[in-house]
């Protein structure tokens, strides 16, 4: 992947609170749901950059955030250097139109009073700049095209299509306005796992060709690995670790990245035996409670009482700044450790489907 | 054979013409074993076990041909309050959404002791105190006081948890669980499927795991049933299946899905939708799909071929399993 030296997107001490009231007619506030509390980033152009998480974390928030569907709290979000959480009217119109969303029910996500042509063409009506009045059905037509639905389907209405060329449709629509950006939410895990493939491969073809750069919501953590250049951890509405894909999935340092790696279940039964997975206990805190100092203390095997005291930063831990190598990966831990969780590629006779060659 | 399902078909009337959700499924699971049914939206895998269970909504739903054999006896040829004495008591289900499958007004406590109350005529205080025990065998902490909760007040994995402990707690013989921890986060269904198995184990019961996920078969399953279309396309132990798939679908779906431990460039995707139920292609319903396919699977269904080539029995339901299974 082609990378610049400056990020198309920057985010930086993002948080978005929900307040908690009490009383009807003084309204007090009580206290806070904080769904993102200090998330940063960065998103190279022609990159993807995976967001993984269970539900709750926040990662769905930062999504929402990021297509300006939700105001943030606090924090800046810089669409190639400008922070457009300050923006208003025609400036935020333009910025707006180059970060799209694809969204992860394509069943509700879809007007169904509306032609497929409607709904991808729905863009152009407030960005008519981008299509001339006269050109819109041909864009519409050549968009449902690219995604790989049959361009004479422009009239038809949503409930008509299956779960996957549904999807395809959210992504036309993503598509209709040439955004740099594409936010996906969980995009695929609503589809069949023999229709997930085929979405994923369009999504990657559709980088290649559009130089799109993606942010890639999913608790899939298979699927965050097969299309993600780059990895970030949330746990109850913080990034605890970051790093390229390998780092993340070879060479975690979290204790919560590792637990979340071993509960996946692999497709190999070979792997039953000699995998050892961290069972984690209990349930995430809730995120108007969240605990002091390491958020992620009261699951953790390792917590001592520092970790209840001191706020572990998201940075290169100590031990490993002075190792280049994949361990070397910012990593919220004040005992953070290298441990494989996942097997390396071809430990045992743990090759999925006969061989690689596949039947077409 | 503790549970023995020999061709069975079901059909839905609907709007559009008769679904045919299964279409000739044989399957069985003995004491203490794993059998995993794998399948796409639509594929009957659902319907099967609603079956089985006799809580098929009939109609639309229509039984047309079949047997189901539980310890011998044809579970389709008895009445309604015979029916009623073998589920709960000696087969159980274990359904996907614990939240909407768990009565909102009514307390944990209530709902597991109705167990209690209902099949043993066990007095409220005694069938409570049962609540209580069933809730600290699925290691809910604090069971005494939590017993008299509501379904909401419990997180999503707590209350897969009740779920598991309802269906155990006549401790019946066999447990269906139709996608036990799909709406659960990977840590919890880590747990979830743990505790499934440990009481399995211990009970010694057959389990009838129903999920689409390739991963969590792989981790518990003694062998796998795949479905396609309301078929069965193949059935083997579950360490060959993964080592060898013998029919074209079963190998796409293993292709087809991203791994932890790879970083894949393109993946291997089956091209098209699966069929529409009220419009089965002819032949072998995979046809249209499969990479493999010939004239012949346009016009003729395909038997599930006897595939056995070490002790442990394999079908496959290709006419071309050897090129699978070889090529």
């Amino acid at each position: 992947m082609a990378e610049t030296t400056e990020p198309i997107l920057e985010v930086r001490g993002l948080v978005k609170h929900y307040p908690l009231t009490s009383g009807i007619l003084f309204k007090k506030q009580v206290g806070a749901v904080k769904a993102v509390d200090g998330v940063d980033f960065e998103l190279a152009r022609g990159e993807t950059l995976g967001i993984v998480g269970e539900s709750g974390c926040g990662k769905s928030t930062v999504a929402k955030m990021l297509v300006n569907l939700e105001k943030p709290t606090a924090g800046e979000i810089r669409y190639k250097g400008e922070d457009i959480t300050r923006l208003s009217g025609k400036a935020l119109k333009a910025v707006r139109r180059n970060i799209q969303m694809v969204f992860q029910d394509p069943y509700t996500s879809l007007n169904p009073r509306m032609t497929v042509g409607d709904i991808i063409g729905e863009a152009y009506d407030i960005h008519p700049e981008v299509a001339p009045k006269g050109d819109r059905r041909r864009r519409v037509q050549q968009l449902l095209d690219v995604v790989g639905l049959n361009p004479e389907y422009i009239n038809r209405y949503p409930h008509q299509f299956s779960g996957g060329q549904r999807q395809r449709i959210g992504i036309a629509r993503g598509l209709a306005l040439r955004p740099e950006i594409i936010v996906a939410d969980e995009p695929v895990s609503a589809l069949d796992v023999s229709v997930q493939a085929q979405v994923i491969n369009l999504m990657g073809r559709l980088q290649d060709e559009f130089d799109l750069s993606y942010i890639f919501i999913a608790h899939d953590l298979s699927i965050v690995r097969h299309i993600s250049d780059r990895v970030g951890v949330m746990y109850l509405g913080r990034i605890v670790e970051t790093g390229r894909d390998a780092e993340i999935y070879d060479h975690p340092t979290h204790p919560y990245t590792q637990a979340l790696l071993s509960a996946v279940p692999v497709p190999d039964p070979q792997a039953r035996e000699h995998r050892e997975r961290i069972i984690l206990a209990g349930d995430v805190p809730s995120p108007t409670n969240i605990p002091s100092g390491c958020r992620f203390r009261t699951r953790c095997w390792k917590a001592r009482e520092r970790c209840a005291l001191e706020v572990p930063a998201l940075a290169v831990p100590a031990e490993f700044r002075s190792v280049s190598g994949p361990a070397a990966h910012d990593s919220a831990c004040h005992f953070a450790e290298e441990k494989q969780v996942v097997p390396p590629e071809g430990e045992g006779e743990g090759e999925s489907g006969g061989g690689g060659s596949g039947p077409g | 054979m503790l549970l023995e399902v020999r061709d069975l078909h079901v059909e839905f009337h609907t709007r559009d013409g008769v679904a045919k959700a299964v279409n000739g499924v044989n399957y069985g699971v003995d004491a203490g074993e794993t059998l995993a049914v794998l399948g796409e939206s639509g594929s009957g895998k659902s319907v099967t076990a609603q079956t089985i269970m006799g809580i098929l909504d009939v109609p639309p739903g229509r039984i047309t041909a079949g047997e189901i054999l539980f310890e011998g006896r044809d579970l389709l040829k008895l009445k309604e309050d015979e029916r009623r004495k073998v589920r709960g008591a000696e087969m159980a289900m274990i359904f996907q959404d614990a939240l909407s499958s768990l009565n909102p007004v009514l307390t944990v406590g209530d709902q597991l002791g109705e167990m209690f109350t209902v099949h043993r005529g066990m007095s409220r205080k005694d069938a409570r105190a049962k609540a209580v025990e069933l809730m600290d065998r699925v290691r809910i902490p604090a069971a005494r006081e939590r017993v008299k909760q509501y379904p909401h007040q419990f997180s999503g994995g707590m209350r897969q948890r009740i779920m598991i402990a309802m269906a155990m707690a006549l401790e019946p013989k066999l447990i269906i669980a139709d996608e036990p921890t799909t709406a659960l986060d990977v840590t919890v269904q880590a747990q979830v499927m743990d505790l499934l198995a440990e009481l399995q184990r211990e009970l010694h019961m057959g389990l009838i795991l129903i999920t689409h996920d390739l991963g969590v078969v792989a981790d518990v399953a003694d062998k796998i049933a795949v479905m396609y279309a309301g078929r069965i396309v193949e059935t083997a132990p579950v360490h060959d299946i993964y080592k060898a798939p013998a029919h074209p679908y079963t190998r796409g779906l293993l292709e087809s899905i991203p791994r932890l431990d790879q970083k894949g460039q393109e993946l291997y995707a089956i091209k098209g939708l699966p069929p529409n139920l009220t419009r089965i292609p002819p032949g072998c319903a995979f046809h249209p799909r499969c990479p493999m396919a010939q004239d012949v699977c346009r016009t003729d269904v395909p038997p599930l071929y006897d595939v056995t080539e070490s002790d442990a029995e394999r079908g496959s339901a290709c006419h071309f399993w050897r090129e699978c299974l070889h090529g």
